[in-house]
């Protein structure tokens, strides 16, 4: 794959009119999300969590599928039809079909559901046809209005082209069978068409049948995105990030879920399922205000960053532990890990329960703070685009000077999207040397997000070079513990 | 069944306007009947049927008389048959609404497949019960677990609700 394949999505086009600069460029980047596209495609290359791929259209992919029918259609000397069957059937893997072809075609034919296992026979189907009677609607018509499968199955073509339709409007397609009891055989496409009449329905079938085959291959998966029509296409086969050139899009390209490195698809969907059946529960939690842990005045809770500093006594304390700043990034950081009780499985089945529910929490409310915290630094960098903004259309001060705070916001975003989906990975995790090690590398990344997200909330005032300096510390946290934990 | 209500449904069947393959099935059905199998269509719509079927000699269903429903969908042949127990009744494959676990009637229906074939098979059913493909868990549990005493319930179901009446 090679870099010509990530467009440029920004649309020089309609900026002709109007203030054409800064406006049309800084809003074509998706700040605070992902600013994904072309500039910085290099940099997704060398992250652990970004898979190399492709964004195809429709026609792009048809052309694809097509290319592999060709070939293993000539290469076999099957049609084309049969070939979809086969390529369908085997997830496309192209030199299998044939290496397999080669040593036994009768026994590919019949497990690819091509051939019947029983050799085509004076059954009850062809009987009727004979007699120019059809079995399923009991009709007496002449002979050329029947038509077989390879199994030798006769019905007439009414029939079939009816059989077809129900099947299709239940959303079957690719796995059409033949309409005779305990007949495995699949209705090649060709079949299908040469008898289905409706041109609505022709339509449908088509489009499932690309459905079916995207779904198929491994190396292709529909973006998930609302109305998207794009596919795309990867050759790692992994749980790893992909982000849609059209809808931009990011999501996991095995599951089409949201990412979520380092975390696994199945632990991931375990979690969720976990998080939507305890959603009761776990709401209690969602507080806004909490009290200062040392003047006990009330704190409201306006940005992301987690590291707080009380407005009457100006301590500092985290947000979600509410212990002293200072201890945190440490090695006696304890607050994003969670101490069980070593003793108990000794306890009553209550405390157990109690002690589940306990464990749950701790990691939900982490889960969550980051999630709205990632939501809250977004707000807060619009504010100081637009404050931004007023600068330098006063003159202090040129766009490409404050570039480096939205590279800088963008990492942090990146940075603690991957803190958030720790927190289920560490929940699910059997308890060891391996989660000591984890939870010290989560804890280090923790400290540096909340860092870096103290220095851009005080951009304006940051020295450049230390706020530069941030970047790299927790991007490299970020980096290594993907690299450490990523299994996918 | 009486030959008046034969000719008196296949007038209401001109009317109706029905698929070949229904009027045969239903002739076939008439003339030649399952033995142990009764299926009447209904006076005003012949695509549903009034079933009974008597329970299977040495069954814990011996001796039941069960009340069936079953109509044919408008894409009958080509969509399978809705059949449903309104009799109570103790069995796996059966649940609490009498709805039936049988393959034919979902994915393996094929459009060869006829009324009679189908209340064949859920006669067979009646005959031999099966746990391991369940509809109704706790039945089928107990089937598995202590089978004695789930025959002693089927045939207590049976005879509560499926005699003399
Ligand atoms: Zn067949
Ligand atoms: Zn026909
Ligand atoms: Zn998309
Ligand atoms: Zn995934
Ligand atoms: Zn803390």
């Amino acid at each position: 794959m090679s870099g010509e394949e990530y467009e440029s999505d920004m649309d020089y086009t309609d900026s002709d009119c109007g203030d054409p600069g800064y406006d049309d460029y800084y809003n074509n980047q998706q700040w605070g999300s992902e600013a994904d596209n072309d500039i910085d495609s290099e940099q997704n290359k060398k992250d652990p969590e970004y898979a190399i791929h492709e964004c195809l259209k429709v026609e792009e992919v048809e052309r694809l599928l097509n290319e592999n029918v060709e070939e293993l259609s000539n290469r076999l000397q099957i049609t084309p039809s049969l070939a979809k069957v086969l390529l369908h059937a085997h997830e496309w893997a192209l030199q299998d079909i044939i290496l397999k072809y080669r040593n036994d075609a009768s026994g590919l034919l019949v497990t690819s559901k091509i051939k019947s296992s029983h050799e085509p026979d004076s059954s009850i189907a062809l009987r009727g046809a004979r007699t120019g009677t059809c079995l399923v609607c009991v009709n007496t018509l002449s002979l050329e209005r029947f038509a077989a499968l390879t199994c030798g199955h006769t019905f007439c073509k009414d029939c079939w082209c009816m059989h077809f339709e129900v099947q299709i409007i239940q959303g079957i397609s690719t796995g059409i069978g033949c309409m005779a009891q305990d007949c495995e055989v699949l209705v090649p496409e060709d079949f299908v068409l040469s008898l289905l009449t409706k041109l609505t329905m022709r339509e449908r079938y088509q489009q499932f049948v690309f459905r079916d085959y995207v779904k198929s291959h491994p190396q292709l998966r529909f973006c998930p995105g609302p109305n998207c029509q794009i596919v795309v296409r990867s050759k790692e086969l992994r749980a790893k990030k992909v982000i849609c050139s059209s809808c931009k899009t990011p999501f996991c390209f095995r599951c089409g879920m949201d990412y979520h490195a380092p975390t696994d698809c199945g632990t991931i969907k375990k979690w969720l399922t976990k998080c939507a059946d305890d959603s009761e529960t776990a709401n209690y939690i969602c507080a806004h205000t909490k009290d200062c842990p040392k003047c006990h005045i009330c704190i409201e809770k306006n940005g992301g960053c987690n590291h707080m500093q009380c407005y009457n006594c100006k301590h500092d304390f985290c947000w979600m532990c509410l212990g002293d700043w200072k201890a945190h990034g440490s090695e006696y950081y304890e607050c994003s890990r969670y101490k069980e009780n070593p003793n108990i499985s000794r306890e009553s089945v209550h405390a157990q329960a109690r002690e589940a529910l306990k464990k749950y929490l701790h990691y939900y409310e982490r889960w969550e703070n980051h999630s709205k915290s990632l939501k809250l630094e977004e707000q807060t960098l619009e504010t100081i685009k637009s404050r931004i903004h007023k600068k330098v259309m006063h003159a202090s001060g040129t766009w490409i000077d404050w570039q480096h705070l939205f590279e800088a916001a963008s990492l942090l975003a990146r940075c603690r999207y991957t803190l958030q989906y720790t927190y289920p990975y560490a929940y699910f995790m059997e308890a060891g040397p391996r989660k000591v090690l984890f939870e010290y590398q989560q804890a280090q990344l923790e400290a540096e997000i909340e860092n870096l997200s103290w220095k851009i909330e005080r951009a304006e005032t940051t020295d450049r070079g230390d706020l530069e300096n941030q970047k790299d510390i927790a991007e490299k946290r970020r980096v290594t513990l993907l690299k450490d934990f990523l299994e996918v | 069944m009486c030959w008046d209500a034969l000719d008196l449904w296949r007038q209401g069947l001109i009317m109706a306007d029905l698929p070949r393959r229904i009027i045969k099935e239903t002739q076939r059905l008439m003339q030649e009947p399952v033995p142990g199998i009764s299926a009447v269509p209904d006076d005003a719509n012949a695509r549903y049927f009034h079933v009974i079927v008597t329970g299977p000699e040495d069954s814990p269903f011996e001796g039941g008389l069960f009340k069936l429903e079953l109509f044919l969908p408008e894409d009958y042949p080509m969509s399978a048959p809705k059949v449903r127990f309104i009799t109570k009744i103790y069995h796996p494959n059966i649940d609490r609404l009498g709805r039936i676990c049988l393959d034919i009637l979902k994915d393996k229906w094929s459009p060869a497949l006829q009324i009679r074939t189908v209340l064949l098979s859920i006669q067979a059913l009646l005959s031999a019960p099966n746990p391991d493909d369940p509809l109704a868990n706790d039945v089928a549990e107990l089937w598995k677990i202590n089978e004695g005493e789930a025959i002693r319930n089927a045939k207590e179901w049976t005879r509560r609700y499926a005699m003399d009446n």
